[in-house]
Formats: C-alpha cells, structure tokens, sequence
C-alpha cells in the first residue's frame, strides 16, 4: 500500500473546498508579498509566483482527472502562466495517485471478462507511471514488453462537473477574461471527454502512426486491440529515457538537432498533410530509446484540422503577410482576431498586437532553418505575452479574439516550441 | 417393486433449487410474493407440503438466495489468483467489487428484495444468513490485518469493526441500486473510495496518537 494515496478528494463538495483553499492561499499570499515589501523592496514577483505555483501544484497535485487535465494544459501554455509555474505544473504530468489492484482487476474483467493474470504472463500489481486519467502498468506476453494504460473509473461522467469548478477559479488564478475561457473551457471539454474513449484513441493511434510510419528515427509503439476496451489500452513498453533525462546525459549537439529536426517534421507532416495532429506535446509523450530513436506515445488528444482555418491561419505563417501593402486586416477579421464592434481606436490597437505577435511567431516559419536554443527569442515571446496580458484594454474586453480551432494548433506549436527550446535544437524548418 | 421406486424418485423432482427459480420467476415477473404457499405450489401443481421440507416461508427462500449471493462472492475471489498476496484492504475491494458483479445476474430481484433497514441494528430475517456469511469474511479479513497491522486493535472499538464494514455494504448496495452511470462506474469509484476510508480509520490514525499522547501527560503528571 506504501506509495499509494489513502485519501483521495472525492466528492464535489471536497473538490471545490480543495480549490478553495487554494484560491484562499494564493490570496494570503499576495498579502504576504505585499507586507513583505514593505519592508523588502527588493523582493521581486519571482518569489511570489514560486509561493503560488507552489500552492496551486499541492492542490491540483492532489485531483486527478480532468483538473489534472486542466493544470496539464495551463503548464502547456507558457504564455499564460509566469515561469515560476512551469516547472511545478509540469511535474504534475507526471504523478498522480494509483488506483487500487482490486480495481485493476475489476476494470478487466468488466471489459475484457477476464483477469490481467489471464490475459497476461506478468503483471505489475502497482501502477509504474500515471496518465492523468488513468494509469500505466507494466506486462508481458509472449515475450514482448507491453503498456497497459487503464482508465479511472467514472472520469467521463466527472469532467463536466469539475471543468464548472475549475471555471471561476482559473479565470482568477490565471489572468483569463470570461469570454475567452468559455471558448477555451468549451473546446476543451469536448476534448476531454474524447480522451476518456479508449477505443477512439487505439482507432487513431493506428491510423496515425500507419501513416506516420515512413517517417524516419521515430518509433511508435504496436498497439493491440485483441486487449484494449473502452477503458484499456495496451500497446508496446518503449524503453528510454524522457528528454530531460536525455539531456542529462550531456548529448552532442548534431544528436539534439536531428532529435529536434525528426520532431518538427512529425508535426509538419501531421499538420500539411494528414490535417490531423498529435495535440498533446508535453515532454512526458516522448522517449529517446536506447538506439537513438525519437519514441512517441499517447495519441488520446488528437486536434483534426478543418480545411478552411487551415487556409487562413497558415497564410499568417507566409512570408509576405509583412509586407506592408498586405491586406492583414481582412485576415484578422476571417480568424475572428477582428470583430465588427470593434470601435477604429480598438481596431487599430488589436491589429497592432497582432501584427506583432504573429512577426514573432511564425519566425521560425519565415527562415530557411530555425535556432529553437536561442533564449533571446522565447525571453521575446514571454515578454510580449506579459505586456499583452497586462494590458488595461485585453484584461477588459469582453469579446473573445481568436478561433476554436486555433486553441489546440496553438497549444501544439507552444508545446513544439517549448520542447526544441529544451532541446536547444537547430532544425530546418522549411523543405 | 423396482418400478415403484423409480416412479416415487421421478415424484420427488421438485428439488429445493427448482422452488426457488419458480419462486424468483414469480417474484419478478408478478413484481410481488404469491399470495400464499398454497397457491404457489398448486401453479407448480405440487402439494403445499413439499414446499416445507426445504423452506419454512418465501423470506426462507429470500435468505437462501442472499445467502448465495455471498457464498458465490467468497468462492469467486478465493479462486483468484492474485486474492492470496492481497493485504485486508485489498481483499475486502476484491469481495466488494466481484459482490457487485455477482448481483449484477440478479439486479431486478435484488432491486425488488433490497430494503435498506430503517434501524441498522436490526437485521431483517431474509439478510440474516448474508450477513452471517460476509460477517464471517470480514472478521477473517480483520484478524488478518490485525496481524499486518494494517488494522489497529483498540479497546472495546476493535470488537465493533465488521459491524462497520456491514454498514458499508448496505450502502454499497443501495448506492448500487441508485447509480445510473454506464455500466455502474460511479459504484465502482463508491467501493473504491470507501474501502480506503473505513481501512483508514481502522488503520493507525492521528487520534490513537492524540489518546496515546494525553495518556503519556495523564501519566506524568
């Protein structure tokens, strides 16, 4: 029983008391930066966010399912969250409490009819890694190292619930206005409870990893549906390291950049050509095996493309959207950057904004080859996210600006970027 | 001779086990009792007297049933493999979760029998063997944990442990019988969730050292 959590935050009741406490916290702590100032000018906010991302960690830490979800996906978007968050919020990807073996064996034979003893040689009585929604153990069969991923029971049925107590509470905690967090909570509600259908995760794993096949040095797991339910998946155990422990290993710098080029051209292939992408990019999805390939797991989020946004927003990525006799204003209304009740004065101001943003976002785009380790630019992204974020005339407006569909492409080249920045990866970016 | 015997053998086919299907299939599709044991046994055209050598009143036949639902539980989880390396919480999930499936078979009639009692101490007459047998189980998984550790003996509570433990099943049951989730998940987190509570309680907590602590200060003063 050692390891495993004894009491786990049931009830709804017990959750919004759990997110509470923490709203009440991360208030106590202001006060305290505030009275700490007084006598300490130089304590700087730094301090403040590690206190906060501290107390939000401890209790999101203790959620699973889908407010575990949500913490993921906030560590995602470094432009939301200061940086004293992300490294808390992305050891929350990594751990949550197990389930008991009892349940394991519940859940089997629930789906499957049978025992894991039966259906497996070895089993692990103890989860090795958790997923948010569920957890993996480890098995063989025949020989092979297998995965098994199972789900926490009645996730599906609590994500609705817990997405209305996490709604109040993140547009606070985050700097997040109503507007725009309804569109996000909207998209990402439907997500989720795609995530919580196994057997729609095996159907595209295998379809996506069929044609993402030929792409080389990357390895993708075998997947057995003979195994797998609504609620289980089984696919093969790739051994290696995840990419900070990779890094630790002090690799040379041709290793990191053919790391990082095979990740780009994943996605590059998966956006232009399949439409359809591998949305999650959290570190915690990929593994360096042992013979130099780039392992890639966990298909459950996956953002189909639709045609007509996809025109639009990758001709923001074109190089001739700067030019300055370029028509960027009817663009930005097609995305919805732009709205009709903007006043002149809020026109002028957003298409200011945005102009600048997507400059400095679809750089890597605009140049032949792109230096992902270069601090100097993603210092530059997070400096105009703050400035952004703090501005009167953002924090006030009451129209969400932006797309649906650009929540998860956005949140998929955040990611990207995060990871070759970590990587500090030189890679060619247009063929 | 020999062929009067055969013939009182094929007279006596009526065995304990086909009363009761008869009973149940009346139970569930009449959604009540027969209105007496005579009728009952005239529709299987069979004397009322054959009903009493096995059974006393239909409740009878309800303790018999319940009592099976149990004895199948307990026989099931015992067969598993992986039951002899569980610790006592463990085994009580595995009990709670494999009852669960077991009356899951016989959800309607359990759902037209299962009267949650309106005063706990009181044990009706068709789940007393039921109890008898879980009481039986979980005193099993008590010492057990007793043992392990798992489980703190405390004075005068430690003797009232598996009335706990009952208490909770009726819950389960009845939340069981509420849940509308898909293929009853939400029982299934229930079972989960209390099993780790009341194995909590029972393990060592911050009030045996709070007690332990106030009779350290009570001795030394």
């Amino acid at each position: 029983m050692k390891g495993e959590q004894t009491s786990i935050p049931t009830s709804k009741v017990q959750r919004a008391t759990r997110f509470l406490k923490t709203g009440a916290k991360v208030g106590g702590n202001y006060i305290k930066h505030y009275s700490k100032k007084m006598f300490d000018a130089e304590l700087s906010r730094d301090q403040l966010d590690n206190d906060n991302a501290e107390d939000i960690y401890d209790s999101l830490s203790e959620l699973k399912g889908s407010a575990l979800k949500v913490a993921q996906m906030l560590s995602m978007d470094k432009n939301v969250l200061p940086t004293a968050y992300q490294d808390k919020f992305a050891m929350s990807q990594y751990s949550a409490p197990p389930l008991s073996y009892p349940l394991v064996v519940q859940t089997f034979r629930k789906y499957l009819g049978k025992s894991p003893e039966d259906l497996f040689d070895t089993f692990t009585k103890e989860a090795v890694n958790a997923a948010s929604i569920g957890q993996v153990h480890k098995a063989t069969r025949d020989g092979k190292t297998l995965a098994v991923k199972i789900q926490y029971p009645g996730v599906a049925d609590s994500i609705s619930s817990d997405l209305k107590i996490v709604r109040p509470i993140a547009a606070r905690m985050f700097k997040i206005s109503t507007a725009e967090l309804e569109q996000y909570i909207g998209e990402v509600e439907s997500k989720l409870i795609e995530e919580t259908d196994y057997s729609l995760e095996l159907k595209r794993s295998m379809e996506i990893t069929g044609l993402c096949g030929h792409l080389e040095g990357i390895e993708f797991p075998t997947y057995y549906p003979e195994l797998s339910s609504d609620r289980i998946l089984v696919m093969d155990w790739i051994n290696g390291l995840h990419i900070k422990e990779w890094l630790a290993t002090n690799p040379s710098q041709e290793q990191k950049n053919e790391i990082g080029q095979r990740l780009w051209d994943f996605y590059d292939f998966q956006i232009h050509t399949l439409k359809q992408v591998h949305a999650d990019p959290h570190p915690g999805n990929f593994m360096i095996t042992d013979s130099g390939k780039l392992g890639i797991i966990d298909f459950g989020c996956v953002k189909e493309i639709p045609e007509d946004f996809y025109e639009q927003y990758f001709k923001l990525m074109k190089d001739d959207v700067l030019n300055p006799d370029y028509n960027l204003k009817d663009l930005f209304f097609e995305l919805g950057f732009l709205s009709d009740k903007d006043t002149e004065k809020e026109k002028a101001f957003y298409l200011d904004i945005f102009t600048e943003m997507i400059e400095l976002l679809g750089r890597p785009f605009r140049s032949k080859t792109f230096d992902f380790g270069d601090d100097t630019y993603f210092k530059q992204i997070f400096e105009v996210g703050d400035r952004v974020s703090k501005m009167k005339e953002i924090r006030n407006s009451k129209t969400a600006r932006g797309n649906r569909h650009g929540l998860y492409i956005n949140r998929t080249y955040f990611g990207l970027y995060n990871l070759l920045n970590e990587l500090k990866a030189k890679v060619i970016t247009s063929h | 001779m020999e062929k009067a015997a055969k013939k009182k053998t094929t007279k006596r086919s009526l065995s304990a086990a086909a009363i009761m299907k008869a009973y149940k299939k009346h139970l569930l599709t009449e959604g009540s009792q027969p209105a007496s044991v005579f009728v009952f046994m005239e529709q299987l055209n069979e004397e009322e007297e054959e009903f009493y050598k096995y059974f006393s009143s239909f409740e009878a036949i309800d303790a018999e049933l319940w009592k099976s639902f149990a004895e199948r539980t307990i026989k099931a989880i015992k067969t598993d493999k992986a039951y002899d390396g569980y610790g006592a919480r463990e085994k009580m999930l595995a009990f709670l979760f494999t009852l669960v499936e077991v009356l899951r078979k016989d959800r309607s009639y359990v759902k037209l029998t299962f009267k949650r009692p309106d005063k706990p101490e009181l044990v009706p007459a068709w789940l007393k063997d039921f109890k008898k047998a879980f009481d039986n189980f979980s005193m099993e998984v008590i010492e057990e944990g007793i043992g392990s550790e798992e489980i703190i003996k405390r004075p005068i509570l430690s003797e009232r442990y598996h009335d706990g433990l009952w208490l909770q099943i009726l819950f389960i049951i009845s939340f069981w019988l509420r849940d509308t989730s898909k293929g009853f998940e939400r029982t299934d987190a229930a079972i989960e969730k209390s099993a780790n509570l009341s194995f909590e309680l029972m393990g060592r907590g911050p009030l045996d050292l709070l007690f332990d602590f106030g009779k350290f200060l009570y001795q030394n003063k």
